[in-house]
């Protein structure tokens, strides 16, 4: 099919009937509105072009930088249709923490300001969220910025409303379930509203990660109510997902289903089979959003499942050789070369370290070390973190690898305790 | 203006039993007169868990000081020692009533500005002093005793972070140095650890905090010091009402009032109690995003433990959340420069913190019928115009009238004993333990009222 803008491929995206063999819920028909075949790839394409549409004249007229708090598809989607019309964009976050999402993000040439710790969304009881940034902003420079403002922008649910639960509606009748992960909220809000208007009974389920568990683009329950689109009244039920359930099921829709999605997907259709499983039975149309794909997961994947990467399975950790105090002073008073590698956090090595000690954080090291070993066979190597517990895996790779390489036994936390001195940074 | 904007405080289970138990009232008025303040220790203690299980659930080695400055009963902090809490005195009355409920040397802690003679006390006593200023670092070496080890934390200050809110308290961080030298040459001394406290829920406001601590921890292990203690103090928030919505209407309809609609003509009820009565989420709440914050993408929790600091934590108003409510009886009702007023035989200074107006509607004790259609204005006893317990129309859930008893709900935290004054003769009302023993409430007289 022919196009002549990019900006045209946005919406009516397929909806995809899963083979019931596969899917193994009795009598249920389960579809995924594949969201993640819009041309930026997410569902995220919609509201970033429903929110820019009408003012994108006046924007370019005025030379205005458009503002939004978001740490990923939103502002990889704004960035794009920004740059296509020449002016700037600026995104607010507290963080962006998957790693392809960064660097597709400075790739694409967007302005991040990361601001750790803060909510990512608004918080009306804190004085400097996310929003009071943009609010202050916007008001040391009258008509120079543009906020689009996802999260109580009703262009945001208006556009899933004119759309995607249209299209649904169109593509697979009345529905019984509709399923989605909640971020702003918008696109199960929008969608439902449509489908409830043609079938009153439409539940909805909204999926959050689990309390303290983290899902890339959804909140967790605790969150949820400083969206300012979130309506907890709407939902017939609020499913919290944890991030391994959400991980198996992404796996098994590409598996089985051939669906390449991300893992809010995944957690929205483990939220839909268990929503059918446990229900009363007989014939249902289900609908579950696919927000988006896979591919910019992978180091959240990795992270979380390094067992699918093939990382070598570390020798066990009581085969780490260990080393006493007393041992470690004993080679240092003999003058040979001991490093000591603290493997805890930067601030934690500043806040007091063993002397001499150099720092390199586990999660880097383990990088480092898949990489190669960066240790000389001619030195002793002794690893070191609060209580040697961390740190003995290691010593077990580095010792395996024919370093002769130790584990302090007690680790820092027995080197302070034993009355020897700490430096500080 | 005759719509209704009520701001209905949230209920918690002993509370609400409590209320629902017009005999149990009953009898605490009896037998110990109105108005009259009552408190229950089990819901401290259920505050506690909840803190403490969060700390566990984190994995953070911690312990718990109870500021006792929130409330002067003796029953609350008895409670507190009873499971296991410390306590955190601010003074040579609080230390006193601390020892006397049997809290051991090394469970308290003296926080705040403190006298000669109070340091003179706590340097021989050796209870853990957190230190605000060098003058009491100064005074407290010089009476430490030589090969006694006095524990210090060092209250820090004047963070570069703008996400910290300033405060007068603590040492500046630019003399940080000269204090740590201070404990180093002082031979009694110990440097136990350093210590922020922070008027806010925000996280990152105490990482930024956290953050900048560390280079103090870092110049005291320079110094051969050996913290071994991180104290972030309170400000963990109570959480007044179930649901913020009526909140939120209320708050509009207050922009939106005429004067004398909502508010006592010449009073302003101000916006600044907004932020802390329109609070739902727990004082958990706020422990939990502290520690799931992340510091080099790591959570508190974890960087915590690495430091290997034990985190201590001061809360007072967390812990008497829903701990206590205030009694008080209908003496009349009248209609007064066009409101309608229910006069009661309590004064606004014993049942409001520092003048600041309480924004949460009391409860009707065994009130029946509809809720009436406008809402009333609450009369204090003393003869001045400014004593009106409540300055903002309060809007009941029935009809009070006269002899009716009133309940104003959550009031342990600083309400009952802060401001409270003896004027017109009318002492501070008393104080009641209520405890629950499963099959009814048993009363014990509170010794101590009015700090």
């Amino acid at each position: 099919m022919r196009y002549d803008s990019v900006l045209d491929m946005i919406g009516d995206t397929p909806l995809l009937r899963l083979d019931p063999a596969a899917h193994g819920v009795p009598e249920a028909e389960i579809f995924l509105k594949l969201e993640s075949a819009n041309p930026f790839g997410s569902v995220k394409d919609r509201v970033a072009w429903g929110l820019l549409r009408d003012h994108i004249g006046t924007i370019v007229e005025e030379e205005q930088v458009v503002l939004e708090a978001s740490s990923g598809n939103t502002a990889k989607a704004l960035q794009i249709i920004a740059s296509m019309h020449g002016v700037g964009f600026r995104a607010f976050t507290n963080r962006v923490r998957v790693r392809e999402v960064r660097e597709m993000l400075s790739l694409l040439g967007a302005e991040v300001t990361e601001m750790p710790g803060l909510s990512e969304c608004p918080d009306p009881t804190a004085p400097n969220d996310v929003f009071g940034v943009i609010g202050d902003l916007m008001e040391s420079e009258p008509g120079r910025y543009h906020h689009t403002s996802q999260y109580t922008n009703e262009d945001n649910l208006r556009t899933h409303y004119e759309q995607t639960g249209r299209e649904i509606y169109r593509d697979a009748g009345p529905v019984d379930l509709l399923v989605g992960g909640l971020g702003t909220t918008g696109s199960t809000r929008g969608a439902a509203t449509y489908l409830r208007e043609r079938n009153p009974e439409t539940a909805v389920v909204g999926v959050v990660a689990a309390e303290g568990d983290f899902i890339p683009g959804i909140r967790s329950a605790a969150e949820m109510w400083e969206v300012g689109l979130f309506e907890p009244g709407f939902y017939d039920a609020i499913a919290a997902v944890d991030s391994a359930d959400a991980i198996s099921a992404s796996l098994e829709l590409a598996t089985r289903h051939g669906v390449l999605a991300g893992p809010t997907t995944g957690a929205a259709y483990a939220a839909a089979r268990e929503r059918l499983l446990s229900g009363p039975g007989g014939p249902a149309t289900a609908v579950v959003v696919a927000c988006d794909r896979m591919e910019p997961y992978l180091s959240y994947y990795r992270h979380r499942r390094p067992d699918l990467f093939g990382a070598s399975r570390p020798a066990s950790d009581e085969a780490a050789p260990s080393a006493a105090p007393e041992e470690l002073e004993a080679w240092t008073a003999a003058g040979e070369h001991v490093v000591v590698v603290d493997v805890r956090t930067a601030l934690a090595f500043q806040a007091g370290h063993i002397p001499g000690a150099i720092n390199l954080r586990d999660d880097l090291l383990e990088q480092v070390m898949e990489a190669g070993m960066p240790f000389s066979e001619a030195s002793r190597v002794v690893f070191v973190c609060p209580t040697g517990d961390r740190s003995a895996r290691f010593a077990a790779r580095a010792a395996a690898t024919g370093r002769r390489a130790y584990n302090l036994e007690g680790g820092v936390l027995g080197w302070r305790d034993s009355g020897r001195p700490l430096a500080g940074v | 203006m005759s719509q209704r904007f009520p701001l209905p405080a949230a209920r918690p289970p002993l509370a609400a039993r409590f209320l629902a138990d017009t005999a149990a009232v009953g009898e605490a008025i009896e037998r110990f007169g109105s108005p009259l303040h009552v408190v229950f220790p089990q819901v401290m203690a259920e505050n506690a868990t909840a803190l403490a299980g969060v700390l566990r659930r984190h994995g953070v080695p911690y312990d718990i000081f109870y500021a006792h400055k929130v409330n002067a009963s003796a029953a609350l902090l008895a409670e507190a020692s009873a499971v296991g809490l410390g306590a955190d005195v601010a003074s040579a009355a609080e230390l006193d009533r601390a020892l006397a409920v049997g809290f051991a040397l090394d469970r308290i802690e003296a926080t705040g500005p403190k006298s000669p003679a109070f340091i003179k006390r706590i340097a021989g006593l050796g209870v853990t002093v957190n230190a605000d200023d060098l003058w009491e670092l100064d005074r407290l070496a010089a009476a430490a005793p030589a090969g006694s080890t006095v524990p210090v934390l060092l209250r820090l200050s004047g963070f570069a972070s703008p996400a910290v809110p300033q405060s007068r308290f603590g040492i500046d961080l630019a003399d940080a140095d000269a204090a740590l030298e201070t404990v180093r040459r002082a031979p009694g001394l110990d440097l136990r650890g350093v210590a922020f406290h922070l008027d806010t829920a925000d996280p990152a406001a105490r990482v930024d905090a956290l953050t900048e601590s560390m280079a103090v921890v870092a110049a005291a292990h320079r110094k051969g010091l050996r913290p071994s203690v991180i104290d972030i103090g309170g400000g963990f928030r109570q959480r007044f009402v179930e649901d913020p919505e009526p909140f939120q209407r209320y708050a509009q309809a207050l922009a939106a009032a005429g004067p004398g609609d909502l508010v006592w003509p010449g009073h302003d009820v101000g916006a600044t109690a907004a932020h802390k009565y329109g609070n739902h989420r727990p004082a958990t709440d706020v422990l939990e995003r502290f520690l799931a914050a992340e510091i080099e993408r790591r959570p508190v929790a974890e960087v915590l433990r690495e430091c290997m600091l034990t985190l201590w934590i001061e809360p007072g108003k967390a812990l008497v959340d829903h701990a206590g409510l205030t009694l008080a009886s209908v003496l009349y009702r009248k209609r007064a420069a066009g409101h309608d007023l229910v006069v009661l035989d309590l004064s606004r200074n014993q049942v409001t913190p520092a003048d600041q107006e309480v924004l949460l509607d009391p409860v009707l004790v065994d009130g029946r019928g509809d809720p009436p259609a406008e809402g009333v204005f609450l009369a204090g006893r003393l003869c001045l115009e400014s004593d009106l317990v409540s300055r903002r129309k309060v809007f009941l859930e029935s009809e009070p009238s006269s002899g009716d008893v009133l309940a104003f709900v959550n009031t342990a935290a600083y309400q009952m004993d802060l401001s409270a004054s003896a004027a017109g003769g009318h002492p501070p009302p008393p104080k009641v333990a209520a405890v629950w023993d499963g099959e009814r409430f048993a009363f014990v007289a509170d010794d101590h009222h009015g700090s």
